[in-house]
């Protein structure tokens, strides 16, 4: 008993020591103290640095005349645009020579605004010059005769990277980063696209301009321009041309995509009908394997069939249903599309399969309202018959028994054992048909991930998810 | 997008579909394959199963089909890319596909690691194919399998050297030819080399199980690793695998750590810790392929020594040492156990004997997956019945712990017998359980541990008592 007492005290005597909760602690609040007092004592520190800071940028921001202008917005924010600057100054190096002649050109504009800028009493046309100038600027914030730039000024600076660049990401880039850093609000990015635009679209007018005067380079449409632009971006600056036709929303992307698109058309179609569609390199290709004279129907259903998902993808475009990049890539994988299939057709019997295209498309109608269900009904149709034919191993549509079908079918002949087994496997009559739809809503979603993940390609994640559709 | 343009649109996609469809061809894929294997499907064979070589697209294809056909089962991933790009695929089969259900074991077949030894790869889409076929049967096995365990199965972890193997013209494949990636490198001694440390380890004391524990960093910034293997690396730290196989070619034995001999030399029987629970799995993959476990078997290649070959399996360094390897890294680096299975004397043999190699296979196959359902299983939780994530769960007599995962699920494999298992985690106090093991099924044992500050509060409010008890009695 006196062991276990003896015991208990020790104990005891041990708890007062370690901390536990029971016990008050004299000691904490003076721990408490200290603590606070650590971070006050940081905290100045951090106060002074953003001071020093904060100095800095006010001393750099130069007091000016402003023409009265609605961009004060930017002027608080040179020091973010310094540090951009600075990280596309390398670029600008490196494009320094290529863009000087542009440069020269512009500065002569500049004569006639009414902005600070007074480059053009500095400069003379020679390339090494500039170069030298350009690269005496290390943060970009100082026009070449050492003066500071004003807002317009970086609004004009962007504008021209961005029509050097026919990039509108350079735009989206600074401005992203303006963004994020909450030095701008979405009125003020809105604000500043609008100005860029302005000055962009003033460029390209005086580019224009100035390349009209040049009889050597003959043009098919009103607003042309030279620029080093590869073929391939042709169809897309027609299409938008079209599509942006009078939209002044988008400003900004409108003018890109001119500057973008238009080149010099050396060849000129004789027939009316070609206008759009000379730019659609493979189907014309394929217009022209098709023989006038016989199947001249033939080729004009074609070409009307083209002409109405051209005026189609406009239309949506212009609905705003999608973006005018997304219809333009739509047409140019139309394009590629037909450019597959032309070649495996020229594997097949020409003949056969000429006569099985033309039936179904002469049924389209320009009435894009009802094509819908129309479209729906050519689709099922087709898959009926697709469907039957696996059954039927004699037959199928596209005229090959020879080699047997390949990964379609072996698809076809997977969902059909899977909603074999579903229907067997939940016997309830009303559930099959909801099954069904989850499933297809199910299978909808995986295909798209698994297209993501490099699983499927696009294709066959197309030719699964009609499949499902159709059943 | 609004609803009428939405169904525009999808009626533009139908049209141009529909045009597609008219001018008369499917979709030819851009990489077709090469003069050397045109797609040629034959009349299924078997239920689906086409008994031919697969390249990368009929690969991708045949895994597809399967997913398509067993939707409601399967699902397909990639683990990451190989050198020249191709995706690293994987078939997962399992009730609840993509989701790790806790106490439910993961297994993982992996095959064509060397890219020549093509028996494996074609072996393992057929096993997918088969167990969808099965499943939808309702043959009762591949139910149970299926629905008690996540099967993860990659046909190729080395699609390119594959690709280069089966370049070749002519039926006989060079021995060496697609054997590495299109780096060069030798997969399967590509693996940090666990061994080496637990050699040291067990003179100088040290663990032999989960080392180098912050992998990631360590795995990706080390250049000499093949991205092959950094994916399956990341793959076996992302998912607590139980058991596994390792498709080889070039001989027919089944083959279990350790890989490596202890002196470095040419062939030394190096046993691990768990020799005993190996061996059995070994056997239950070579049991049932007749050709492997017949005693009467001549050696693939007349000089060939199989003196270390009992019952069709066979210790890694008692054949011949091998550093680096995929086997002995998943028993060194996590809790999955791995044999390494040889199946054929020619790493490339003619198509015509694939069906043959199925026959000879698929109950191994299916034999050795259901091997993970054996010893103890169980959860380790605390005393609320929250779940208690990476504790050791070790047993006596046998140096090597498994840890619990996120679910605080652990299993771990033994031979039939007695044993005793204890539980621990940083904080808790251990708690050790006798448990009598018979040869199946997994035996069900859940600890619930106390933590240290449970115990002292249980302390403390006993001391509470007393004091109580003491100012009473004392009149404080």
């Amino acid at each position: 008993m006196g062991f276990l007492w003896t015991g208990t005290w020790i104990l005891v005597l041990v708890l007062h020591v370690s901390p536990i909760q029971a016990f008050p602690k004299p000691g904490s609040s003076q721990d408490k103290s200290l603590h606070n007092r650590e971070l006050s004592a940081e905290r100045p520190l951090n106060e002074q640095i953003a001071e020093a800071e904060a100095d800095k940028i006010k001393k750099t921001y130069p007091p000016e005349n402003k023409p009265g202008e609605s961009n004060y917005s930017f002027v608080d924010n040179l020091n973010l645009l310094k540090a951009i600057t600075e990280k596309e100054k390398i670029e600008k190096d490196r494009q320094s020579i290529r863009s000087s002649p542009f440069d020269n050109k512009l500065n002569v504009e500049d004569v006639d605004s009414t902005k600070n800028r007074r480059l053009t009493d500095d400069y003379d046309s020679t390339k090494s010059g500039l170069d030298h100038k350009l690269q005496d600027d290390p943060d970009g914030l100082h026009q070449l005769d050492g003066t500071p730039l004003t807002a317009e000024d970086i609004v004009h600076k962007i504008a021209t990277r961005i029509y050097e660049e026919n990039d509108r990401g350079v735009f989206d880039k600074i401005v992203s980063k303006l963004l994020n850093l909450g030095l701008i609000t979405e009125s003020q990015a809105h604000t500043l696209e609008d100005e860029v635009a302005e000055v962009l679209q003033k460029l390209i007018s005086q580019e224009a301009n100035n390349y009209e005067q040049d009889p050597n380079k003959p043009t098919s449409r009103t607003e042309n321009q030279a620029g080093k632009i590869p073929e391939k971006v042709s169809p897309m600056a027609a299409i938008q041309d079209g599509f942006t036709n009078g939209e002044n929303d988008e400003t900004v992307s409108n003018t890109l995509t001119l500057t973008n698109g238009l080149e010099r058309r050396t060849k000129t179609y004789s027939e009316d009908n070609f206008e759009e569609l000379q730019y659609f390199p493979n189907f014309y290709a394929l217009l022209k394997s098709i023989d006038s004279e016989k199947e001249a129907k033939e080729k004009e259903t074609l070409i009307t069939i083209m002409k109405t998902l051209i005026d189609f993808v406009k239309m949506m475009v212009k609905y705003g249903t999608i973006s005018p990049e997304e219809g333009v890539s739509y047409l140019e994988n139309l394009d590629e599309m037909i450019a597959l299939q032309t070649k495996n057709k020229l594997e097949k019997n020409a003949t056969d399969n000429k006569s099985k295209l033309f039936p179904a498309p002469s049924e389209k109608s320009h009435e894009e309202t009802d094509s819908t269900k129309e479209e729906a009904a050519k689709m099922e149709k087709e898959y009926g018959t697709l469907k039957d034919s696996t059954k039927d191993d004699n037959s199928n549509p596209g005229g090959k028994t020879d080699e047997p079908t390949g990964k379609t079918e072996a698809y076809l002949e997977a969902i059909r054992k899977n909603i074999e087994w579903l229907k067997k496997h939940d016997k309830k009559g009303n559930k099959e048909d909801y099954d069904l739809s989850k499933m297809r809503d199910f299978i909808n979603q995986q295909t798209d991930a698994y297209v993501e993940k490099g699983i499927l390609d696009k294709e066959e994640a197309k030719a699964i998810k009609r499949i499902y559709s159709s059943l | 997008m609004a609803g009428r343009g939405g169904r525009a649109l999808l009626a533009l996609c139908g049209a141009l579909a529909a045009c597609g469809w008219l001018l008369g061809a499917e979709a030819q894929e851009p990489g077709a394959p090469a003069a050397g294997m045109r797609r040629r499907r034959r009349l299924q064979q078997e239920d689906g199963i086409s008994f031919e070589y697969h390249r990368y697209p009929e690969l991708r294809e045949a895994l597809v089909s399967v997913w398509l056909q067993c939707t409601a089962i399967s699902r397909i991933y990639t683990v990451g890319r190989s050198f020249e790009g191709r995706e690293l695929l994987v078939i997962e089969l399992s009730d609840n596909p993509g989701v790790h259900e806790p106490g439910e074991p993961e297994f993982k077949y992996i095959g064509n690691m060397h890219g020549n030894e093509a028996v494996g790869r074609e072996l393992l889409i057929f096993l997918a194919q088969y167990l969808c076929n099965e499943y939808q049967k309702g043959n009762e096995t591949i139910v149970n399998l299926i629905h008690s365990t996540r099967i993860h199965i990659m046909p190729s972890l080395n699609p390119d050297g594959f690709e280069k193997a089966a370049s070749q013209p002519g039926e006989l494949k060079d021995w060496f030819v697609g054997r590495s990636n299109a780096q060069g490198i030798d997969l399967n001694r590509n693996f940090p080399d666990l061994d080496r440390i637990v050699y040291v380890n067990e003179k100088e004391g040290g663990p032999n199980n989960h080392l180098l524990k912050n992998m990631k960093k360590i795995v990706d910034q080390n250049t000499k690793l093949a991205p092959e293997t950094k994916a399956v690396i990341h793959w076996i730290m992302d998912i607590p695998f139980v058991l596994s196989a390792n498709l080889h070619g070039g001989d027919l034995v089944a083959n279990y750590p350790y890989d490596e001999t202890r002196s470095g030399s040419a062939h030394e029987y190096s046993s691990c810790p768990d020799d005993a629970i190996f061996k059995s799995l070994a056997r239950a993959y070579s049991s049932f392929n007749p050709v492997m476990s017949d005693p009467s078997r001549p050696p693939c290649r007349k000089n060939d020594d199989d003196s270390s070959f009992v019952d069709g399996t066979t210790n890694g360094g008692a054949w011949y040492s091998v550093p680096g390897g995929m086997q002995d890294f998943n028993y060194l680096s996590s809790n999955c156990f791995e044999i390494t299975v040889e199946l054929s004397c020619e790493k490339f043999p003619p198509e015509e004997t694939l069906k043959s190699f199925w026959e000879d296979n698929k109950n191994s196959l299916i034999s050795y997956l259901q091997q993970i359902h054996r010893g103890v299983k169980g959860f380790v939780r605390d005393l609320q019945g929250n779940p208690i994530a990476n504790a050791t769960i070790s047993v006596e007599g046998i140096e090597h712990d498994v840890t619990s995962a996120k679910d605080g699920d652990y299993w771990r494999l033994l031979v039939p017998g007695n044993y005793k298992l204890t539980a621990s985690a940083p904080g808790y106090l251990a708690i050790t359980k006798k448990v009598a093991v018979p040869y199946s099924p997994a035996v069900g044992v859940d600890f619930e541990l106390e933590s240290f500050s449970e115990r002292k509060e249980e302390e403390k409010e006993e001391l509470m008592e007393w004091w109580k008890m003491m100012s009473e009695t004392l009149n404080f």
